[in-house]
Protein backbone atom coordinates (compact mmCIF):
# COMPACT_ATOMS: atom_id res chain seq x y z
CA UNK A 1 0.00 0.00 0.00
CA UNK A 2 2.69 2.43 0.73
CA UNK A 3 4.29 1.77 -2.60
CA UNK A 4 1.30 2.38 -4.48
CA UNK A 5 0.93 5.55 -2.52
CA UNK A 6 3.93 6.42 -3.65
CA UNK A 7 3.48 5.56 -6.89
CA UNK A 8 0.66 8.19 -6.79
CA UNK A 9 2.56 10.82 -5.63
CA UNK A 10 5.30 10.57 -7.96
CA UNK A 11 2.48 10.72 -10.56
CA UNK A 12 0.91 14.11 -8.50
CA UNK A 13 4.34 15.14 -9.45
CA UNK A 14 4.31 15.01 -13.05
CA UNK A 15 1.02 16.41 -13.34
CA UNK A 16 2.15 19.46 -11.15
CA UNK A 17 5.27 19.96 -13.48
CA UNK A 18 2.90 19.88 -16.49
CA UNK A 19 0.07 22.09 -14.97
CA UNK A 20 1.92 24.82 -13.46
CA UNK A 21 4.15 24.98 -16.32
CA UNK A 22 1.07 25.40 -18.87
CA UNK A 23 -0.60 28.15 -16.60
CA UNK A 24 2.21 30.31 -15.67
CA UNK A 25 3.62 29.96 -19.88
CA UNK A 26 0.00 31.18 -20.44
CA UNK A 27 -0.63 34.49 -17.97
CA UNK A 28 2.09 36.84 -18.26
CA UNK A 29 2.81 38.11 -15.28
CA UNK A 30 5.67 37.48 -13.12
CA UNK A 31 3.69 36.21 -10.00
CA UNK A 32 4.00 32.17 -9.42
CA UNK A 33 0.97 31.25 -10.88
CA UNK A 34 1.68 27.73 -11.76
CA UNK A 35 2.14 26.67 -7.97
CA UNK A 36 -0.78 28.70 -7.04
CA UNK A 37 -2.83 26.92 -9.51
CA UNK A 38 -2.09 23.64 -8.02
CA UNK A 39 -1.85 24.49 -5.00
CA UNK A 40 -5.40 25.73 -5.26
CA UNK A 41 -6.87 23.16 -6.78
CA UNK A 42 -5.15 20.12 -4.80
CA UNK A 43 -6.76 21.64 -1.81
CA UNK A 44 -9.97 21.81 -3.03
CA UNK A 45 -9.55 18.43 -4.37
CA UNK A 46 -8.48 17.16 -1.31
CA UNK A 47 -11.34 18.28 0.84
CA UNK A 48 -13.64 16.70 -1.81
CA UNK A 49 -11.78 13.24 -1.39
CA UNK A 50 -11.19 13.53 2.61
CA UNK A 51 -15.25 15.09 3.06
CA UNK A 52 -16.00 11.59 0.97
CA UNK A 53 -14.21 9.01 2.52
CA UNK A 54 -11.81 10.09 5.09
CA UNK A 55 -8.96 7.71 4.35
CA UNK A 56 -11.24 4.54 4.48
CA UNK A 57 -10.88 3.61 0.91
CA UNK A 58 -8.24 2.33 -1.34
CA UNK A 59 -9.17 4.88 -3.95
CA UNK A 60 -9.03 7.83 -0.78
CA UNK A 61 -5.45 7.01 0.19
CA UNK A 62 -4.63 6.92 -3.42
CA UNK A 63 -6.01 10.14 -4.35
CA UNK A 64 -4.92 11.95 -1.03
CA UNK A 65 -1.12 10.52 -1.96
CA UNK A 66 -1.67 11.89 -5.63
CA UNK A 67 -2.48 15.06 -4.28
CA UNK A 68 0.47 14.96 -1.32
CA UNK A 69 2.59 14.78 -4.20
CA UNK A 70 0.54 17.01 -6.63
CA UNK A 71 1.40 20.28 -4.32
CA UNK A 72 4.07 21.59 -3.01
CA UNK A 73 4.98 23.36 0.32
CA UNK A 74 8.65 23.95 -0.61
CA UNK A 75 8.08 25.54 -3.89
CA UNK A 76 5.65 28.15 -2.22
CA UNK A 77 7.89 29.39 0.36
CA UNK A 78 10.77 29.90 -2.26
CA UNK A 79 8.97 31.60 -4.75
CA UNK A 80 6.94 33.54 -2.18
CA UNK A 81 10.92 34.72 -0.95
CA UNK A 82 11.68 35.23 -4.44
CA UNK A 83 9.16 38.61 -4.82
CA UNK A 84 11.21 39.72 -2.01
CA UNK A 85 10.63 39.05 2.24
CA UNK A 86 7.08 38.90 3.34
CA UNK A 87 6.00 41.65 5.34
CA UNK A 88 8.15 44.01 3.80
CA UNK A 89 7.48 43.37 0.20
CA UNK A 90 3.66 44.10 -0.71
CA UNK A 91 3.62 41.45 -3.60
CA UNK A 92 5.48 38.66 -1.51
CA UNK A 93 3.41 39.42 1.12
CA UNK A 94 0.13 39.10 -1.61
CA UNK A 95 1.89 35.47 -2.45
CA UNK A 96 1.56 34.00 0.65
CA UNK A 97 -1.37 35.19 2.17
CA UNK A 98 -3.69 34.59 -0.94
CA UNK A 99 -2.36 31.21 -1.09
CA UNK A 100 -2.88 30.46 2.43
CA UNK A 101 -6.48 32.12 3.08
CA UNK A 102 -7.37 30.84 -0.58
CA UNK A 103 -6.15 27.33 0.28
CA UNK A 104 -7.62 27.11 3.35
CA UNK A 105 -10.86 28.20 2.41
CA UNK A 106 -11.07 25.94 -0.96
CA UNK A 107 -10.13 22.84 1.36
CA UNK A 108 -12.89 23.46 3.59
CA UNK A 109 -15.70 24.49 0.36
CA UNK A 110 -14.37 20.88 -0.67
CA UNK A 111 -14.75 19.21 2.42
CA UNK A 112 -18.75 21.10 3.15
CA UNK A 113 -19.39 20.04 -0.51
CA UNK A 114 -19.29 16.29 0.14
CA UNK A 115 -19.11 15.41 4.06
CA UNK B 1 31.09 10.58 -13.33
CA UNK B 2 28.83 10.38 -10.38
CA UNK B 3 25.86 7.66 -10.68
CA UNK B 4 23.09 10.17 -10.03
CA UNK B 5 24.84 12.19 -12.75
CA UNK B 6 25.19 8.97 -15.80
CA UNK B 7 21.68 8.43 -14.44
CA UNK B 8 20.18 11.90 -15.09
CA UNK B 9 21.60 12.38 -18.67
CA UNK B 10 19.73 8.97 -19.46
CA UNK B 11 16.31 10.56 -18.98
CA UNK B 12 14.99 11.72 -22.46
CA UNK B 13 12.12 13.57 -21.18
CA UNK B 14 12.29 16.45 -18.11
CA UNK B 15 9.20 14.36 -16.82
CA UNK B 16 10.71 11.31 -16.41
CA UNK B 17 13.07 13.01 -14.30
CA UNK B 18 10.12 14.61 -12.61
CA UNK B 19 8.95 10.71 -11.61
CA UNK B 20 11.89 9.42 -10.54
CA UNK B 21 12.23 12.51 -8.04
CA UNK B 22 8.85 12.35 -7.15
CA UNK B 23 9.13 8.64 -6.36
CA UNK B 24 12.03 9.39 -3.93
CA UNK B 25 10.05 12.42 -2.32
CA UNK B 26 6.58 10.64 -1.95
CA UNK B 27 8.54 7.37 -0.39
CA UNK B 28 10.44 9.81 2.09
CA UNK B 29 6.60 12.23 2.95
CA UNK B 30 4.91 8.81 2.95
CA UNK B 31 7.65 7.11 5.41
CA UNK B 32 7.13 10.29 7.95
CA UNK B 33 3.67 10.15 7.78
CA UNK B 34 3.64 6.56 9.25
CA UNK B 35 6.09 6.89 12.02
CA UNK B 36 4.76 10.43 12.95
CA UNK B 37 0.71 9.46 12.91
CA UNK B 38 -1.90 12.01 12.89
CA UNK B 39 -3.83 12.85 16.20
CA UNK B 40 -7.23 14.60 16.10
CA UNK B 41 -7.02 18.02 17.63
CA UNK B 42 -3.56 17.82 17.57
CA UNK B 43 -0.60 19.91 15.98
CA UNK B 44 0.30 17.80 12.82
CA UNK B 45 3.56 17.12 12.96
CA UNK B 46 4.87 14.99 10.45
CA UNK B 47 3.18 17.79 7.83
CA UNK B 48 5.25 20.36 9.94
CA UNK B 49 8.68 18.26 9.68
CA UNK B 50 8.32 17.30 6.19
CA UNK B 51 7.03 21.01 4.79
CA UNK B 52 9.86 22.55 7.00
CA UNK B 53 12.50 20.19 6.28
CA UNK B 54 11.63 20.16 2.49
CA UNK B 55 11.91 24.11 2.89
CA UNK B 56 14.87 24.32 3.90
CA UNK B 57 16.41 21.51 1.39
CA UNK B 58 14.98 23.46 -1.88
CA UNK B 59 16.36 26.54 -0.47
CA UNK B 60 19.40 24.36 0.20
CA UNK B 61 19.80 23.12 -3.07
CA UNK B 62 18.66 26.03 -5.98
CA UNK B 63 21.64 27.95 -3.70
CA UNK B 64 24.19 24.71 -4.60
CA UNK B 65 22.73 24.81 -8.04
CA UNK B 66 23.88 28.43 -9.14
CA UNK B 67 27.51 28.05 -7.73
CA UNK B 68 27.95 25.17 -9.04
CA UNK B 69 27.54 22.98 -12.52
CA UNK B 70 24.51 20.10 -12.10
CA UNK B 71 23.69 17.40 -14.60
CA UNK B 72 20.61 18.11 -17.28
CA UNK B 73 17.82 17.84 -15.61
CA UNK B 74 18.64 18.10 -12.18
CA UNK B 75 16.43 20.83 -11.40
CA UNK B 76 13.69 18.65 -12.41
CA UNK B 77 14.82 15.50 -10.61
CA UNK B 78 15.74 17.33 -7.18
CA UNK B 79 13.94 20.36 -7.38
CA UNK B 80 10.27 19.55 -8.67
CA UNK B 81 10.42 16.22 -7.94
CA UNK B 82 12.15 15.06 -4.87
CA UNK B 83 11.86 18.30 -2.90
CA UNK B 84 8.60 19.09 -4.58
CA UNK B 85 6.66 16.19 -3.91
CA UNK B 86 8.57 15.88 -0.06
CA UNK B 87 6.54 18.80 1.03
CA UNK B 88 2.77 19.44 0.33
CA UNK B 89 0.09 22.21 0.49
CA UNK B 90 -3.04 19.69 0.25
CA UNK B 91 -2.19 17.58 3.43
CA UNK B 92 -1.49 21.29 4.98
CA UNK B 93 -4.90 22.91 3.84
CA UNK B 94 -7.21 19.77 5.05
CA UNK B 95 -5.10 19.75 8.08
CA UNK B 96 -6.04 23.50 9.23
CA UNK B 97 -9.94 23.03 7.98
CA UNK B 98 -9.74 19.84 10.60
CA UNK B 99 -8.67 21.83 13.16
CA UNK B 100 -10.98 24.87 12.90
CA UNK B 101 -13.58 21.74 12.39
CA UNK B 102 -12.22 20.33 15.94
CA UNK B 103 -12.81 24.12 17.58
CA UNK B 104 -8.99 24.06 18.11
CA UNK B 105 -8.25 27.36 16.93
CA UNK B 106 -5.40 28.20 18.38
CA UNK B 107 -3.42 24.87 17.66
CA UNK B 108 -4.46 25.68 13.51
CA UNK B 109 -3.00 29.48 14.15
CA UNK B 110 0.10 27.77 15.75
CA UNK B 111 0.40 25.03 13.05
CA UNK B 112 -0.16 27.91 10.23
CA UNK B 113 2.83 29.98 11.54
CA UNK B 114 4.72 27.33 12.14
CA UNK B 115 4.81 26.09 8.95
CA UNK B 116 4.96 29.91 6.98
CA UNK B 117 7.06 31.62 9.41
CA UNK B 118 9.45 28.47 9.72
CA UNK B 119 9.06 27.52 6.15
CA UNK B 120 10.08 31.03 5.08
CA UNK B 121 12.91 31.12 7.66
CA UNK B 122 14.34 28.20 6.93
CA UNK B 123 14.38 28.11 3.24
CA UNK B 124 15.76 31.45 3.62
CA UNK B 125 18.56 29.89 5.72
CA UNK B 126 18.99 27.07 3.51
CA UNK B 127 19.45 29.74 0.24
CA UNK B 128 22.17 31.45 2.88
CA UNK B 129 23.84 28.42 4.02
CA UNK B 130 24.16 27.05 0.85
CA UNK B 131 25.92 29.93 -0.83
CA UNK B 132 28.54 30.68 1.45
CA UNK B 133 29.51 27.10 1.32
CA UNK B 134 32.04 26.12 -1.24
Amino acid sequence: MILLVTLAGAFGAVVRYLLSGFVQRRIDTDLPVGTLAVNLSGAFLIGIVVGIDDLQSTVGLLAVGFLGGFTTFSTWMIETIRLGIPPLRSRSLFNLTTTLVAGVALAAAGYSLTN
Amino acid sequence: MPLLTRTLTRFRRPWTAVLAGGIVGSAVRTGVSYYLPAAPGRMPVATLTVNLAGSLLLGFYLARREQTVTAPLSLQFWGIGVFGSFTTFSTFSIEVVHLLGQSQAVTAIAYIAASTVGGLTLALFGQRLGSVIR
